[in-house]
C-alpha cells in the first residue's frame, strides 16, 4: 500500500459518536477472554486445583462431627456442605479479586496500559471491563466446584425462594469485592508488586470468615475481626439459605444483606479513591508501562 | 583510578584453582541474599503460616477424635497429627519448586549465560541452590513448630532423639523428591514454562498423603490408595508422624521401612534427574535459547 | 602457529516454527576465521548478520549446528570448561539484564569471582579497582535493580574483566554507554592489549571506534564471512566511494525524491535512506560529489520537492557494506 492511499483512509473522519459503555466494556471482556483462552494449561491446573481442593475437604469431612454445623444453625448436609459453600465462594472471590490484579499486573508488564489509556477512554470504564471478565470467568469455577461437591454427595436444602436469596447475597457478594479488587489494583499501580492488600485479604478472610468452621468456634476477638468482612455475612447467609431453607423473611439474613449493603456504600468511593490516587501516582511517575 | 594502575593490578595473577566447594557456597549466597531482599514477602509469609496454624487449630474443634485413632497412631487428637502433616508438605513444596524457580528467573534475565561461561559445574549450581531450599523452607516449618507447640501447645514428643530423627527423615524425604525436582528443572529449561506442573504436582501430594485426614478413609477409593502409596511423601509423612506423635527414632522397626523406601526412591531418581537435567542445558545451547531477555 | 581463536566451518541453524511454517535461518554460515594471539580482532556487520551468534558459540553458550572451533587451543564442543577457563564475555545488547538485579554491584562482582575460581584477596582487590574505575565506588552497595542502564553496563564490563582471562569477546562493550565511558573504556581495552597481550574480538556499529583499536576486520552479512582485511585496506576500498547527503523536508516527498535522484546519470545508488518523524536523510553514491551536489539540487527544485540540506559525507560502514555486497554478487 502506498503512502497516499494509506492518509487517505486514515484521514477519511467519520463524526465521531460517543460509544456506548456497554460496548466498551463488552471489547474489554472479549479481549481478555481471548488472550485467557491462550493459556489454556492455567485453565486445566484451576479446575484440577478446585476439584483437589473439594475432595480434600469431602475426605476430611470424614472424620469431623457435624454437632457444631447444626448448632450453628445449618441443618442439612453437615460438615462437607458446610466447607462446600465455603470453600466455593471463598475461592470464587479470591480468584476474581486476584485476577484482576493480575490483569493490571499484566498490563503494565506489557506496556499496554499506556495504549489503553491513551484511547481517551475513562479509567473507571476499563476498570469495569477488568473486573466483569474476571467474575465471568470465576462464576464458571464456582459452578464447577458446586457440582463437584454434589457429585461427592454434598446435600443441600432449598426453596425455590432461598435459592433466589442465595442469588442475591451473591451478587452482594460479588460487588463487594469488586470494591476490594480495584482497591488493590490502586496499590499495586503504585507499588508494582503483587498487592499485599489482596494477600492479607485472602488469608484473613479464610482465617475469620468462617469459611472452614463456623464462627463460633473462634475466640471472640476474631470474631469480631470476622465481622469486617463481607465473606463473613454472605456466607452465613448463603448457607442458611441452601442448608436450612431460610429466604428473605429471616431476620438473620435481612440483618446479613443490610450489613453487606453499608460495607458497599462505605467501600465504593474508598476503593475508588485510592485507585485514582495510585493511578495518577503512576502516571506521575511516569511509570504505566514500566515494572 | 587510571587505566595504567588497573592494567598493573592485572599484572598480578595466580593459577585458579578448581573448588565445587566454593562454587556451592557462592550459589547458595547469592541466591540467600537475594531471598533477603524480598522482605516484604518474608513477612508476608511468614504471618501466613502462623495463620494457617490458627486456622488448622480451629478446624480441629470439629474433629472426631475417635476417627484420626484409625490413622494407627494410637490415641492423639487431629491437630498434632494434622500439624506434622501441614508443616512437611508446605516443606516439601517449597523446598523441590525452589529449583525450578530460581532457573527460569536465571533464563529470563539472561544471568543463566553468564554462569554456563563461567567454571561452575551445573552439578554444583543445583547444590547450592537446594541448600539455599533446604534453609528457607526450613524456616517457616520452624514458624509451624513454633506457633504449634510453643502458642497452641500441640502435644507433639520432643527431645533429641526425636528431633534428630525427624530431620533425618526431611533430608530423606527432600532426597527422595530431589530426582524429580532437578528433572523438573531440566525439562523447564527448554519448555520455559512448568511452574503451573510443579504446583499440580504439590497439590496432588497434599491431597493424596493424608495431611488432614488418615489414608484408611482413601481405601475406598482403590486407585487413589494405590497411587498415594507410590509416592514417596506417603512415607516420609508416616516416618515424620511415627517419630513426633509416638516417639519413635529412625532405627525403630516401622520407621526402618519407610527409611528404606525413600532411599530407594533417592537412588532410582537422582540419577535420572540429573541425566535429564544434563539434557535440558544441552538442548538450550543448542537451540540457543539459555536467555530470553 | 597456534591461534588464539580458529573456526572450522562453523555453522548455527535455527529452526523455528511460525504458525505451524517451518522457518530456517543460518545465524552463521560455514565460518573460518584465524585470530593471532594478542590480535585486537574486530568483527563487523549489521543487526543479524550473525556476529552474536558467532560470538556467542565461541563462547559455549550455544552449540553449533554443523563445524568446531578452537578458542585457546580447546575444542568448544568437547572441551568447554577448558574454554570458559581462558575466556571473558560481554554481551552489550542485553541492555543490563544479565545481572542479579536484586543483589548489588559488588555482591554480583564478588560472586562471579567465585565462579571464576579467582583467589579471594586478588578478587576483592580487583573488584574494588574495577568498580572505582567505572566510576561505581559510590553506589557498590545499591542493588543493581536501581542503577541506570549506563551503570549496568558498567558492571557487567566488570565482570568481563575480573578473572582476567587471555582472551576477551566484547560484543558492542559500548552500545550503552555515554561519551566520556566509552572512550575510558575503549583506552581500557587498547591498554589490556597492548600491555598484557590480551586477545580481543571486538564488535561495533561504529565505525570509527573500529578503525582506531583494531588491527584486523571481518565483515559478516547474513552468516557468511564477507571480507578479511586490516581497516587499512579497507578504507582504501574506500577511496573512491564518494557520498553525499540529501536531507528532504518532508517525509511525504520521499518516494518520489529517491525516483528522481536514482535517475540521475551521475548517482552511482543510493545507499541507505533514514526516515525520521518529519524529514528524511538519503545517502547515495556517485561519482563526483561537486558535480552532483548542483544536479541534485537542480532535479529536486524542478520537482517541487523541498530539500534543507545538501552535503558531501565521509565514507561510512554502510558504504562498505552496499560495496561489497555488490562485488559479491556481481
Amino acid at each position: 500500500m502506498d503512502i497516499e492511499r494509506l492518509i487517505e483512509i486514515i484521514s477519511e473522519d467519520i463524526p465521531r459518536r460517543k460509544t456506548p459503555i456497554y460496548r466498551i466494556v463488552l471489547s474489554f471482556i472479549t479481549r481478555d477472554f481471548k488472550v485467557w483462552w491462550t493459556y489454556k494449561f492455567w485453565l486445566l491446573l484451576d479446575i484440577s486445583g478446585i476439584i483437589l481442593f473439594v475432595i480434600t475437604y469431602y475426605l476430611f469431612s470424614l472424620i469431623t462431627t457435624a454437632q457444631q454445623i447444626y448448632e450453628a444453625g445449618y441443618m442439612t448436609g453437615g460438615y462437607f456442605t458446610f466447607a462446600l459453600i465455603g470453600i466455593a465462594f471463598q475461592q470464587y472471590v479470591h480468584f476474581a479479586v486476584q485476577s484482576i490484579n493480575e490483569s493490571i499486573r499484566e498490563e503494565q508488564w506489557n506496556g499496554t496500559m499506556e495504549t489503553i489509556l491513551s484511547a481517551a477512554i475513562d479509567f473507571k470504564i476499563f476498570l469495569l471491563g477488568e473486573v466483569c471478565f474476571s467474575f465471568i470467568v470465576s462464576s464458571a469455577l464456582l459452578l464447577m466446584s458446586l457440582l463437584v461437591g454434589i457429585i461427592l454427595g454434598a446435600e443441600f436444602y432449598a426453596t425455590p425462594s432461598s435459592i433466589l436469596t442465595a442469588v442475591i447475597l451473591t451478587i452482594l457478594l460479588i460487588a463487594s469485592h469488586m470494591d476490594i479488587g480495584i482497591l488493590s489494583a490502586g496499590v499495586i499501580m503504585k507499588v508494582k508488586q503483587g498487592s499485599p492488600v489482596t494477600w492479607a485479604f485472602s488469608w484473613l478472610s479464610q482465617l475469620v470468615s468462617g469459611v472452614f468452621y463456623p464462627l463460633k468456634l473462634l475466640p471472640w476477638y476474631l470474631e469480631w475481626v470476622g465481622r469486617a468482612f463481607p465473606l463473613t455475612y454472605s456466607l452465613d447467609g448463603i448457607r442458611l439459605c441452601l442448608q436450612s431453607g431460610k429466604d428473605l423473611t429471616h431476620p438473620t439474613i435481612i440483618s446479613n444483606i443490610i450489613s453487606l449493603i453499608i460495607f458497599i456504600f462505605i467501600a465504593t468511593p474508598i476503593a475508588l479513591y485510592i485507585f485514582k490516587v495510585g493511578y495518577d501516582a503512576a502516571r506521575r511517575d511516569g511509570s504505566l508501562g514500566q515494572y | 583510578m587510571r587505566v595504567e594502575d588497573l592494567i598493573n593490578l592485572f599484572r598480578e595473577d595466580r593459577p585458579r584453582t578448581s573448588s565445587d566447594i566454593r562454587h556451592v557456597w557462592a550459589v547458595f549466597w547469592a541466591n540467600f541474599k537475594i531471598f533477603l531482599s524480598y522482605r516484604t514477602w518474608v513477612i508476608m509469609e511468614t504471618i501466613s503460616t502462623v495463620a494457617s496454624v490458627a486456622m488448622y487449630s480451629f478446624m480441629g474443634l470439629q474433629v472426631d477424635a475417635r476417627r484420626v485413632a484409625l490413622a494407627g497412631y494410637g490415641d492423639v487428637g487431629w491437630l498434632p497429627f494434622a500439624l506434622v502433616g501441614v508443616a512437611t508438605a508446605n516443606y516439601l513444596w517449597m523446598c523441590i519448586s525452589r529449583l525450578s524457580h530460581s532457573l527460569q528467573h536465571e533464563i529470563r534475565e539472561g544471568t543463566l549465560e553468564s554462569i554456563i561461561t563461567s567454571l561452575i559445574k551445573m552439578r554444583s549450581y543445583i547444590i547450592g541452590q537446594s541448600i539455599r531450599g533446604f534453609l528457607v523452607s526450613g524456616y517457616f516449618m520452624l514458624g509451624v513448630f513454633v506457633v504449634g507447640v510453643g502458642i497452641l501447645r500441640v502435644p507433639l514428643i520432643i527431645n533429641l532423639e526425636t528431633i534428630l530423627s525427624f530431620i533425618a527423615i526431611i533430608l530423606l524425604m527432600v532426597l527422595s523428591y530431589a530426582g524429580i525436582s532437578i528433572m523438573a528443572a531440566g525439562l523447564i529449561l527448554v519448555y520455559k514454562k512448568g511452574d503451573p506442573l510443579t504446583f499440580l504436582f504439590a497439590s496432588i501430594t497434599e491431597f493424596l498423603g493424608g495431611v488432614l485426614f488418615p489414608l484408611k478413609y482413601l481405601e475406598s477409593f482403590p486407585v487413589l490408595y494405590t497411587l498415594a502409596w507410590l509416592m514417596p511423601y506417603t512415607y516420609a509423612l508416616d516416618a515424620a508422624r511415627r517419630i513426633l506423635l509416638n516417639g519413635a527414632t529412625i532405627f525403630s522397626h516401622s520407621v526402618l521401612m519407610d527409611v528404606i523406601v525413600l532411599l530407594a526412591y533417592a537412588a532410582v531418581f537422582i540419577p535420572i534427574g540429573l541425566r535429564v537435567f544434563r539434557w535440558g542445558i544441552n538442548r538450550i545451547r543448542y537451540e540457543g535459547t539459555v536467555a530470553t531477555y | 602457529m597456534e591461534y588464539a581463536v580458529e573456526t572450522f566451518d562453523l555453522t548455527k541453524v535455527f529452526e523455528s516454527k511460525e504458525g505451524g511454517v517451518k522457518r530456517i535461518i543460518k545465524a552463521v554460515d560455514h565460518v573460518n576465521i584465524k585470530v593471532r594471539r594478542g590480535e585486537f580482532f574486530g568483527l563487523l556487520g549489521p543487526n543479524g548478520a550473525g556476529k552474536t551468534t558467532l560470538i556467542k558459540m565461541l563462547c559455549t553458550i550455544i552449540l553449533p549446528t554443523k563445524g568446531t572451533a578452537k578458542v585457546n587451543g580447546y575444542d568448544i564442543i568437547r572441551e568447554p570448561m577448558k574454554v570458559r577457563s581462558c575466556l571473558g564475555w560481554f554481551h552489550g545488547e542485553t541492555g543490563g539484564r544479565s545481572l542479579y538485579w536484586r543483589l548489588s554491584a559488588e555482591d554480583n562482582l564478588r560472586f562471579y569471582a567465585y565462579l571464576q575460581n579467582v583467589p579471594k584477596d586478588i578478587a576483592e582487590r580487583r573488584i574494588e579497582a574495577l568498580l572505582e574505575f567505572f566510576g561505581l565506588t559510590k553506589d557498590k552497595k545499591k542493588l543493581v535493580k536501581d542503577y541506570s542502564t549506563g551503570m549496568k553496563v558498567r558492571v557487567m564490563l566488570a565482570r568481563a574483566l575480573l578473572h582476567n582471562p587471555p582472551i576477551l569477546f566484547m560484543d558492542e562493550p559500548t552500545i550503552g554507554l555515554d561519551t566520556i565511558s566509552a572512550v575510558e573504556t575503549r583506552r581500557l581495552l587498547k591498554a589490556l592489549n597492548t600491555e598484557l597481550g590480551k586477545t580481543i574480538i571486538f564488535t561495533s556499529h561504529n565505525m570509527f571506534e573500529v578503525e582506531q583499536l583494531c588491527e584486523r576486520i571481518v565483515m559478516m552479512k547474513d552468516g557468511r564471512v564477507i571480507a578479511d582485511a586490516p581497516p587499512s585496506v579497507l578504507r582504501e576500498m574506500l577511496r573512491d566511494v564518494r557520498a553525499v547527503e540529501v536531507e528532504i523536508r518532508e517525509n511525504g516527498d520521499l518516494s518520489r525524491a529517491i525516483q528522481a535522484l536514482s535517475s540521475l546519470s551521475i548517482v552511482r545508488r543510493v545507499v541507505e535512506v533514514k526516515s525520521e518523524s518529519l524529514s528524511a536523510i538519503v545517502r547515495l553514491q556517485v561519482d563526483d560529489e561537486y558535480e552532483a551536489i548542483p544536479a541534485i539540487a537542480g532535479r529536486l527544485h524542478n520537482l517541487g520537492i523541498k530539500v534543507s540540506a545538501i552535503r558531501r559525507s565521509e565514507p561510512t560502514l554502510e558504504d562498505i557494506f552496499v560495496k561489497l555486497t555488490r562485488e559479491e554478487s556481481a
